[in-house]
């Protein structure tokens, strides 16, 4: 088969936390 | 104080300390529980660890509240194999790319080669970086 990426992955991230420390 | 657990917090997200993270969102979230920030890391850093059923979990029981987590629960889904709850979860949500790269991550894998490539063709605009690897094995899959 075809390779096929993970893309949505890329999108699982973290909030930014600057404003919290 | 609040902050300096969110001061380690942030130390071990940078450090891809997924363990840690949870266990200090977890201290967070013991003093004050309904912390967007702490809870949304919580659920992501059980989704980088692989613990894929705790984050489903995390995120059912945070569903009486007005937090959206759809996008992160049809991920969780989509990694379970669970395709049609997680093109469920999706419903609803604006069409931006990364919610059209995971239905057609969903689609691929349900063999549903032609509204894959669809949605792939929708999402050129949106300069996704390898984009073309996985619409080309759309492409050859379709025929
Ligand atoms: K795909």
């Amino acid at each position: 088969n075809p390779i096929v990426l993970d893309l949505a992955y890329n999108y699982i991230d973290f909030p930014s936390l600057e404003n919290r420390m | 104080a609040i902050e300096d657990l969110f001061t380690d917090l942030n130390r071990h997200i940078q450090r891809s300390e997924f363990a840690q993270a949870i266990k200090v969102a977890d201290q967070v979230l013991s003093v004050a529980p309904t912390d967007e920030d702490a809870i949304r890391c919580k659920v992501v850093a059980l989704m980088k660890d692989d613990r894929t059923e705790d984050a489903l979990s995390t995120i059912h029981s945070l569903e009486k509240r007005n937090v959206d987590f759809s996008f992160f629960k049809a991920y969780c889904l989509y990694r379970q194999n669970k395709l049609n709850e997680a093109l469920e979860s999706l419903k609803g949500l604006e069409r931006n790319p990364e919610v059209l790269l995971l239905e057609s991550q969903i689609l691929y894998r349900m063999g549903k080669m032609d509204a894959c490539v669809e949605v792939y063709q929708k999402l050129q605009k949106s300069k996704v970086d390898s984009l073309e690897i996985n619409l080309a094995a759309a492409l050859i899959l379709a025929g």
